[in-house]
C-alpha cells in the first residue's frame, strides 16, 4: 500500500466501504471511477468483495446453544424460586417490611420509624435479589395487622427460613413456631426441645437473628426465671406489648408470672395447675409451656388435667 | 415486566449471544459460561431496563463487557500458567484441557479474526456477523461510531493483508465442496485456542 499513489491512500475507507456494501452513493460512484483506471486496487477491490462473501457465510452458521440454553433456564427457575417479594407496611409496631418467596414468608423486619429499606437486611444483602411487590404480600400484612390488634391468634404461613444464618438456628425457629398462642417457654426449653440441652445461649442467639419475627414466636420465649431478657436487638417493649396482647402478662410487668400460669409438656394432650405431682420439677424442668389462662390453653387444643383439675381450682390471676 | 417477558427475552436472543460469544471464546464451555453469566446480569437488571431499551443492543453489551474481562482475567492467568500448559502439551500431544482444536476445518477468515486485537475483533463480529449498526456497537464497545467503524475498517485490512497471496474465489469453491452437510456447523467445529 506504501508504494501506491496518494489517491489510492485516500480513497481506501470509501474502497472497503462500498465493496462491502456500506458505502453511500456518492463515495461508491468516486471508487467506481478510481478502480476504473487502476489495477491494483480493483484487485483489492475484488479480494474485499470475496471476504465480504465469506463473511455472509459465517453469519450463516448457527451454534448449538440448546444445553446452555437448558442450563441457564434451570438457573433461572432457582432464581425466581428465590426471589424475594417485599412490601413495607404501617403496623401498631412502626413500619413493618413483609418478603416472600415462592416457598414462604420469608422476612419480617421491624423498620425504623423512617421505614428505610435501605437499612433492613434487604439493604445489607443485595445478593438477596428482592423485588418491591406489595401484591404479593398483602394478604399475609392483613392477617398480620389482624393479629396486632388482637383478632387473630393464629399466622398458619408456609414459611421459608432459607434466611436463617445456619442449620441450628432453622432447628431453633422451627421448635419456637410450635410455641402456641398465648404461652411462653424457656430459652433452656427451646435448647432441650431441639435436643441441645445445655445450648440456651446459643437458642437466644439464633432468636436474636430470627428473620420472621411474631410469625416464629420469638417473643414466647423468655428466661427461666420469667424475665423478658431481650427482644430483636433493644426492642424488649415490644416484646413485652406482644405478650400482653397474648395475655400472658401486663404491658408494664418486667417478666412473667410464671408461678401463677398453667402448665402443660409439649406433645401432651392437657394442662395443670403448676403444682400438679405430673409436672417434674427436677428432673429437665424446663420443657414446659405456660399459659396465662385457661382460655389460651384450652385454645391451644388441652384439656384440663383429671388430677390437679385446673378448671375445678383456677388460679386467682385468671 | 413479569416472568414470562424474560422468558420471551432468552427465547428471542439466546442463540444469538452464545452464537456471538462462541465466535469470540477459544472453548465452547467459555462461551456457555458467559452467556449464562449474561442472561444472569440481564435478568438481575430487567426490571430496571425501560420499556423502550434496545434489548438486543443491551445485551450484546453485556455480553461484550464480560467478555473483555473474562479476557483481562485469562491474561492474568495464563502469565502463571502459561509455561506448565506448555509442558503438558508437548509431553501428552493434544490440548492439555481435552478440548481437541480442529484447525483444519476453521475458515481462514475465522483464523484471522482470533488473532485481531479486541476491539477491532468485537467490533468485526458485531458488525459482520451480528449486523448490528455503527452507533449500537459504538454505544457496545464504549467508544464513538467513527472509532467503531475504524475498528472493523482496519479488521477488514487485516483480513485482507492476510488473505493476499490465496486464491479466495478457488478457497471459497472448496470450503463449500469441503463442508458437506449443514449439520456440522462451521462455529461448532472451530474449537480455538485462547487468543490474547
Amino acid at each position: 500500500m506504501n508504494a501506491r499513489h496518494s489517491g489510492c491512500v485516500a480513497i481506501e475507507a470509501d474502497l472497503v466501504a462500498a465493496a462491502t456494501g456500506e458505502a453511500a452513493p456518492e463515495a461508491t460512484r468516486r471508487v467506481e471511477e478510481h478502480v476504473e483506471h487502476c489495477g491494483p486496487c480493483r484487485e483489492d477491490f475484488g479480494r474485499y468483495r470475496a471476504i465480504e462473501g465469506l463473511v455472509g457465510r459465517l453469519r450463516a452458521t448457527v451454534s448449538d446453544d440448546t444445553e446452555a440454553r437448558e442450563r441457564l433456564i434451570a438457573r433461572l427457575g432457582d432464581l425466581r424460586r428465590r426471589r424475594l417479594r417485599y412490601g413495607v407496611f404501617p403496623s401498631p409496631l412502626g413500619p413493618l417490611l413483609i418478603g416472600r418467596t415462592d416457598d414462604g414468608v420469608s422476612l419480617v423486619q421491624y423498620l425504623g420509624p423512617e421505614g428505610d429499606v435501605r437499612r433492613s437486611l434487604l439493604g445489607r444483602r443485595p445478593e438477596l435479589d428482592a423485588v418491591e411487590d406489595s401484591l404479593a404480600v398483602e394478604a399475609f400484612y392483613r392477617e398480620l395487622l389482624e393479629y396486632l390488634e388482637g383478632r387473630r391468634s393464629h399466622l398458619e404461613w408456609p414459611l421459608d427460613l432459607r434466611l436463617a444464618r445456619s442449620e441450628f438456628h432453622r432447628g431453633v425457629l422451627r421448635a419456637t413456631a410450635a410455641i402456641p398462642y398465648g404461652a411462653v417457654c424457656s430459652y433452656a426449653g427451646i435448647a432441650s426441645e431441639i435436643g441441645k440441652p445445655t445450648a440456651s445461649r446459643a437458642v437466644a442467639q439464633a432468636l436474636r437473628w430470627n428473620p420472621l419475627p411474631i410469625v416464629v414466636p420469638c417473643h414466647r420465649v423468655v428466661g427461666s426465671s420469667g424475665a423478658l431478657v431481650g427482644y430483636a436487638g433493644d426492642k424488649v417493649g415490644l416484646k413485652r406489648r406482644l405478650l400482653a396482647l397474648e395475655g400472658v402478662m401486663r404491658a408494664e410487668g418486667a417478666r412473667v408470672p410464671r408461678a401463677t400460669m398453667y402448665v402443660s409438656l409439649p406433645r401432651e394432650q392437657c394442662y395443670c395447675l403448676p403444682t400438679c405431682t405430673w409436672i417434674p420439677t427436677a428432673d429437665d424442668p424446663h420443657r414446659f409451656f405456660f399459659f396465662g389462662s385457661r382460655e389460651r390453653a384450652e385454645a391451644a387444643g388441652l384439656t384440663p388435667c383429671g388430677d390437679c383439675r385446673p378448671d375445678l381450682h383456677p388460679l386467682a390471676s385468671s | 415486566m413479569g416472568p414470562e417477558t424474560f422468558e420471551t427475552l432468552v427465547a428471542t436472543h439466546h442463540g444469538e449471544i452464545h452464537r456471538y460469544l462462541r465466535r469470540l471464546t477459544a472453548r465452547a464451555s467459555e462461551a456457555d459460561d458467559l452467556s449464562q453469566e449474561t442472561f444472569l446480569r440481564a435478568y438481575r437488571a430487567f426490571r430496571e431496563l425501560p420499556d423502550d431499551a434496545n434489548v438486543r443492543a443491551w445485551l450484546f453489551t453485556i455480553a461484550t463487557n464480560l467478555f473483555r474481562n473474562h479476557v483481562r482475567s485469562e491474561k492474568r492467568r495464563s502469565t502463571f500458567h502459561a509455561a506448565v500448559l506448555a509442558a503438558r502439551s508437548e509431553t501428552a500431544g493434544h490440548d492439555p484441557e481435552g478440548e481437541t482444536v480442529y484447525r483444519e476445518t476453521r475458515t481462514v477468515i475465522e483464523e484471522v479474526v482470533a488473532t485481531l486485537p479486541l476491539k477491532q475483533r468485537t467490533a468485526f463480529v458485531l458488525r459482520k456477523i451480528h449486523e448490528l449498526d455503527y452507533e449500537t456497537i459504538a454505544r457496545t464497545l464504549d467508544c464513538s461510531a467513527d472509532s467503531a467503524r475504524a475498528h472493523v475498517f482496519q479488521a477488514l485490512r487485516k483480513i485482507r493483508h492476510t488473505l493476499n497471496g490465496h486464491d479466495m474465489a478457488g478457497m471459497m469453491a472448496v470450503r463449500a465442496a469441503g463442508r458437506p452437510g449443514a449439520g456440522a456447523p462451521a462455529s461448532e467445529a472451530s474449537e480455538r485456542e485462547v487468543t490474547p
